[in-house]
């Protein structure tokens, strides 16, 4: 097998997790014995079937969970330890993009990705500029005033990842971004996280769309029942 | 980055929250309307009560007949004493002669039956006036005090002693407007925060998504918090509202029934401070049900 998890040496890497395991149930591991470690700029995809805990790993990042064993350290800070009043601060930091979307149905495309600036407390000016260049980047800049239930599916995940790019974090997690977008709008989805990744964001990627990973060579960290099976280095992409 | 630029996402969320559910915040303003109209309406009549008692109390004057037998300077003296009595604005005194004239004044045609007495019966006496804020009952029990025992005074007169009666009956209603309104502000108070559960629980998509991008417990709570506030304040203004339409289209049509009540003294409305406490007390109901609310959710989750 190669690799089955690298030494965690790096000090500069924005994640990491030693020896982490999660269970919901006595006796039933979600993530086992898990140590790995995600640096400024990295792309990694995160693979495996389904249930293999690609979700767990992902909440534990962004301290949605907490680990039943092992430690996290994001940003350089110990998420099993954190305090609830410490988990908003850092979660501004993390921009986390979800296979279903979680956008709000009742306000316009512009004050969904708003939203991520609201909570740092950025002034209205310096807000519509930072929304309107990242609805742009996104090619969504024509459809600021619309609903995201009036978006195709493709859009919607493309206003998903304004929102998670907005605050410039530095750390993207994405999980499963293009399972249910057809060949082309998955591409395109793709090209803005790896973007992300070329100015220096930590990106980490969930899926099990293995064409996808073959199409942009980066590190692959591959799950099984919870466990580290492969932990591979950059290869050549094939396009 | 500022805090004033998190407040006015803040009031923008809470915007968009009534907005969004319109009929949540319709319940909760009539809910804060209702009870305070009912307690505005106490304290209206409370009022009034008390300006009535205000009115009666200027005509208090305190009588102290004296003993038969003083010399006028003895008199004189006595009311000299009287008048440094605490509480005291003014003494005069009335001596048997001149009470006699004004009784045979008051009887007009009849105060020929008058000319048969031997003796003239009315004593002499001193008409004492209180200061203001002294013309009540707790002001007549200092006075009665201060004169018990003083000698030359026979027996003292108030001749308003249904002033008591009255004022209990202001008290009674004034207890009965509190005790209404304890118990109403604290069911509005469960009603308005169920209600604004009832908001919380609609939009928890929304706030689990403000969540993850990273806003703090205050940020999330903060719309609803204005949310309450302002349904507060449009609850309080509501009950102002219909007050006044109450005093001043329906008060004029009832004011035989409540003439035993009011008297025909001209009615009056809250006063700026009254009316204001009570839009206050509306935004206090609005701010706390929304707290209650949060506090709720917060345990259940």
């Amino acid at each position: 097998m190669p690799g089955a998890a690298r030494p965690v040496v790096s000090a500069g890497a924005l994640v990491r997790l030693f020896h982490v395991s999660k269970s919901y149930l006595a006796g039933s591991w979600a993530l086992r014995d898990v140590s790995l470690e995600l640096e400024k700029g990295e792309f990694v995809f995160l693979t495996g079937p389904s249930g293999a805990g690609k979700t767990t790993l992902m909440r534990l990042i962004f301290a949605a969970e907490q680990p039943s064993e092992g430690q996290i350290l994001v940003l350089g800070r110990n998420v099993s330890r954190v305090r609830p009043a410490a988990v908003a601060p850092l979660r501004r930091r993390i921009g986390v993009v979800f296979q279903d979307f979680k956008l709000l149905s009742r306000r316009t495309v512009e004050e969904n990705v708003g939203v991520a600036l609201d909570v740092v407390g950025v002034s209205e000016r310096d807000k519509r500029a930072r929304v309107f260049a990242m609805l742009k980047r996104v090619g969504l800049q024509h459809r600021r005033y619309h609903h995201p239930l009036s978006l195709s599916g493709g859009e919607q995940q493309r206003l998903a990842i304004a929102r998670a790019l907005v605050n410039d974090p530095e750390i993207l997690l994405a999980d499963e971004p293009t399972g249910n977008l057809d060949p082309e709008l998955t591409l395109e989805i793709m090209d803005l996280i790896a973007d992300a990744a070329s100015r220096g964001t930590a990106v980490f990627v969930a899926t099990h769309d293995y064409s996808l990973v073959e199409r942009y060579g980066r590190r692959i960290v591959r799950l099984e029942d919870g466990e580290i099976v492969q932990d591979a280095p950059v290869r050549g992409a094939i396009r | 980055m500022s805090g004033v630029a998190q407040v006015q996402a803040a009031f923008r969320a809470a915007f968009h929250g009534i907005r969004s559910s319109p009929v949540t915040s319709i319940v909760a303003i009539a809910t804060i309307g209702l009870c305070l109209l009912l307690v505005g309406a106490f304290v209206l009549l409370v009022n009034n009560m008390e300006q009535l008692l205000d009115g009666f109390g200027e005509d208090i004057r305190v009588s102290a007949y004296l003993e038969a037998g003083l010399a006028p300077e003895e008199q004189a003296d006595l009311a000299a004493r009287v008048e440094t009595a605490p509480g005291v604005e003014a003494v005069a005194l009335v001596t048997s002669a001149q009470a006699l004239e004004r009784f045979r004044a008051a009887q007009g045609e009849r105060a020929a039956l008058l000319d048969g007495l031997d003796e003239n019966p009315l004593p002499a006496s001193l008409e004492i006036a209180l200061v203001p804020d002294q013309r009540n009952q707790e002001g007549l029990a200092v006075l009665r005090e201060a004169l018990d025992g003083l000698p030359g005074i026979s027996e003292l007169g108030y001749g308003a002693e249904w002033i008591e009666g009255y004022e209990q009956a202001v008290g009674l209603i004034r207890g009965v407007g509190i005790s209404i309104g304890g118990v109403l502000g604290l069911a509005t108070l469960l009603i308005v925060a169920n209600t604004i559960r009832l908001s919380i629980y609609t939009r928890r998509d929304e706030i689990e998504i403000v969540q993850l991008v990273g806003g703090s417990p205050a940020f999330v709570s903060a719309p609803f918090l204005i949310e309450g506030l302002a349904q507060g304040i449009a609850g309080g203004g509501a009950a102002l509202a219909l007050l006044y339409g109450f005093y001043r289209v329906m008060l004029p049509g009832l004011r035989d029934g409540l003439e035993l009540l009011l008297g025909y003294a001209d009615p009056i409305f809250l006063s700026a401070g009254g009316a204001g406490w009570l839009v206050v007390a509306g935004a206090a109901l609005g701010f706390l049900g929304s707290g209650v609310a949060l506090l709720q959710d917060g345990a259940r989750r």
